[in-house]
């Protein structure tokens, strides 16, 4: 215990200086005095965060300059450096907002990926290889992945299956790519819709009601 | 048939979710300091026979694609050593984790609650349901070991005094624990057949501050200055005698809120360099509906005030500051003005364009309109009353506090026995207008008593993360 003599009042706590006026402290008689809050570390530094944000962002947009310039033969400006920074931090965001709902991480992914894979390829060409390959393959792997792991991650399917279902039903997309002839080979196109209805049917006969129950808890208007 | 295990959440709470940053968490807390050091088995023991209790507090909250919802959950709380700044955020998106939290740390208890679950009030019910148990539990445990007999009186008055609040009926379900306090309200007011709620007044304002601006051309001070580094609130407690600070406010002929408000506004003049003077302060205070509606919930259940005081430019005498506060808050409190808000309330919580809003699309309108409250206010307060325990429970408590994350410089009061406890947070590192007002009580012969939180790497003796 501790006093202050400009501002006339006892100071609590372990301060050599009053914590409102800066001025040096009495020492009242030595006791053991509970400290009300104890020193807890800074958990991060906003201005270092930031900092260190705007460092990496300038390090990556050099980077995909350079990319530009020695692999590809055209030069598209600062157009795909702009991309590289928006899709990395877009990902790099996602994954830290989503990180505690994994199923919910993996759809964000599913979509920004699809988006920035067309996007790409829209930019450079259009030849179709986004909605031939890349999209069909990564809904598969995604519906295979999820099946496998989900048990493990979440102890109660009510917490993931919708997201499970939204997963499944957008492997369906590829079919719609198929119809519009945007593939160039149609093969991975068919094989993520027929595994997504496979899994869509199992996934709807096994859960029905937590499917149910969950659906009239999140859409209750 | 299954018993419903979840209850959407009303538009009152809504607003806490539209409004809460890393930085205003809206987490309160409340705290005991004991005359002992806390024992956290006993705390524990304490903590399982409350929560078995409270159903509202087994919720969890969750999002839907139109209302975020609460779901009852079979988590079971822990009590923890203090690791993290007060009122640290409690609610994260996509994690099931229960709303509230309990803290030990030397002599002292810690209650945090997040806003959505409950207001202070409703949180102070649990929290003297949980200091009386670990106190019995502390007696009790002492007796076995040491004395020969228990206190009969001490049992007599925890049998009486439990849960009186939570074992009525009515409330022994989750869905009717968890129910928007409008919700009773509603019920109740046509039950009497007065219908309180006017469906068909015309009203602009969604929810927040209720109470109106009378012109739009003053300046309503906003304080600005350099925030804390990792989002942690400053914290000042400062600790006076309740009666003496009593007699000062009778000498204003005021409330001892409305003393307070008035002292927090000079101070603020006083330190604030840029502050003119002829600005205008504006102070919201939160009204406790408990005490005009009946409503046994206890959830939220209160609206806002705005108290304000436009500075003419010359010296001007403290008590006519008091006064005009005084006048304000009277007026608000009349009984139409009140239904008038009540019913402002009400119609949010039941109109269709907000039923069939998705949520992303209400939060982001709530987001808006809470930015625009802002601007009318220059700081906050709230005061929770007395704290009460019956003899002899009493004699193991030194003192209760209570506090709340903050957006601006705000300050809440609790008194315990003649003791009574002022806490400001602040956004900002700065402590000039908490200084000031420190040096207005001690100067008016007080004895304060200060403790202050350490916010910065140099407070914290070099550490950092």
């Amino acid at each position: 215990m501790s006093e202050c003599l400009a501002c006339q009042a006892t100071i609590e706590g372990n301060w050599e200086n009053c914590p409102l006026c800066g001025q040096e402290l009495e020492q009242e008689a030595v006791t053991v005095q509970s400290n009300p809050y104890p020193p807890i570390p800074l958990r991060y530094n906003r201005k270092r965060v930031l900092s260190l944000l705007m460092i990496f962002t300038i390090i990556i947009g050099l980077l995909f300059l350079g990319i530009e310039e020695i692999w590809l033969d055209r030069n598209q400006g600062l157009k795909l450096a702009v991309l590289g920074i928006v899709s990395l931090w877009t990902v790099v965001y996602t994954l830290i907002r989503k990180r505690r709902n994994t199923a919910k991480s993996i759809l964000y992914l599913l979509i920004i990926v699809s988006v920035i894979s067309i996007y790409l390829d829209y930019s450079l060409e259009w030849n179709g290889w986004s909605t031939t390959y890349v999209i069909p393959v990564i809904c598969i792997f995604a519906d295979l992945a999820l099946t496998i792991s989900m048990k493990l991650i979440f102890s109660k399917v009510g917490d993931y299956i919708l997201y499970l279902l939204i997963i499944v039903i957008l492997g369906f997309f590829p079919a719609l790519f198929l119809f519009l002839d945007w593939t160039t080979n149609p093969i991975p196109s068919i094989l993520s819709s027929i595994i997504s209805a496979i899994m869509f049917v199992v996934l709807f006969v096994s859960h029905r009601k937590i499917i149910m129950c969950e659906w009239e808890k999140r859409m209750q208007i | 048939m299954k018993r419903k295990t979840w209850v959407r959440l009303d538009n009152a709470s809504n607003i806490f979710l539209a409004a809460m940053t890393n930085r205003d968490t809206k987490v309160f807390r409340l705290t005991a300091e004991m005359t002992s050091i806390v024992d956290p088995k006993l705390l524990q023991k304490a903590l399982d026979k409350t929560y078995e209790q409270y159903l509202l507090y087994h919720s969890v909250l969750r999002r839907g694609v139109f209302w975020y919802y609460l779901v009852m959950s079979d988590l079971k709380p822990k009590v923890v050593a203090e690791t993290l700044p007060p009122c640290s955020p409690l609610y994260h998106f996509d994690q099931k984790e229960l709303l509230f939290r309990v803290i030990y740390q030397e002599n002292r208890i810690h209650l945090e609650v997040f806003h959505v679950l409950s207001d202070g009030i409703g949180a102070m019910w649990f929290f003297e349901d949980l200091i009386k148990e670990y106190v019995y539990l502390r007696v009790h445990e002492i007796a076995e070991n040491k004395w020969e007999k228990t206190p009969l009186q001490i049992e007599q008055q925890l049998e009486d005094s439990f849960n009186q609040h939570f074992r009525q009926e009515g409330q022994n379900t989750f869905s009717n624990a968890a129910r928007s306090a409008f919700f009773s309200v509603v019920k109740t007011s046509k039950q009497a057949g007065k219908v309180v709620v006017k469906y068909s007044k015309k009203t602009s304002s969604w929810f927040g501050s209720s109470a109106s601006i009378e012109s739009n051309k003053k300046r309503v001070y906003q304080i600005k200055n350099k925030k804390t580094p990792d989002n942690r609130p400053r914290v000042v407690d400062l600790s006076v005698p309740l009666k003496e600070t009593l007699q000062l406010a009778k000498e204003q002929q005021v409330s001892l809120t409305i003393y307070l408000i008035a002292l927090f506004f000079e101070s603020i003049r006083k330190a604030e360099t840029n502050f003119k003077q002829t600005d205008t302060i504006a102070i919201s205070v939160p009204v406790n509906l408990r005490q005009f509606y009946q409503s046994n919930s206890a959830r939220n259940f209160f609206s806002t005030v705005l108290l304000e005081y436009t500075y003419s430019g010359e010296e001007e005498e403290f008590n006519h500051l008091c006064m005009s506060l005084s006048k304000q808050l009277h007026d608000h409190l009349e009984p139409e003005r009140l239904s008038q808000r009540l019913s402002k309330l009400i119609k949010a919580e039941y109109h269709p364009i907000a039923r069939i809003s998705l949520r992303p699309f209400k939060d982001m309108i709530l987001k808006l309109i809470n930015r625009q409250n802002n601007r009318k206010v220059t700081v906050a307060m709230s005061n929770l009353g007395q704290f009460a325990l019956p003899y002899p429970m009493n004699t193991y408590i030194k003192q209760v506090y209570f506090k709340t994350s903050a957006v601006r410089p705000q300050f809440c009061m609790i008194s315990y026995e003649d003791s009574l406890t002022i806490s400001f947070t602040s956004p900002f590192i700065d402590v000039a207008i908490q200084k000031e007002f420190s040096r207005f009580l001690s100067e008016a012969g007080l004895p304060v008593s200060i403790a202050v939180n350490q916010v910065t790497t140099a407070e914290l003796g070099g550490e950092s993360g």
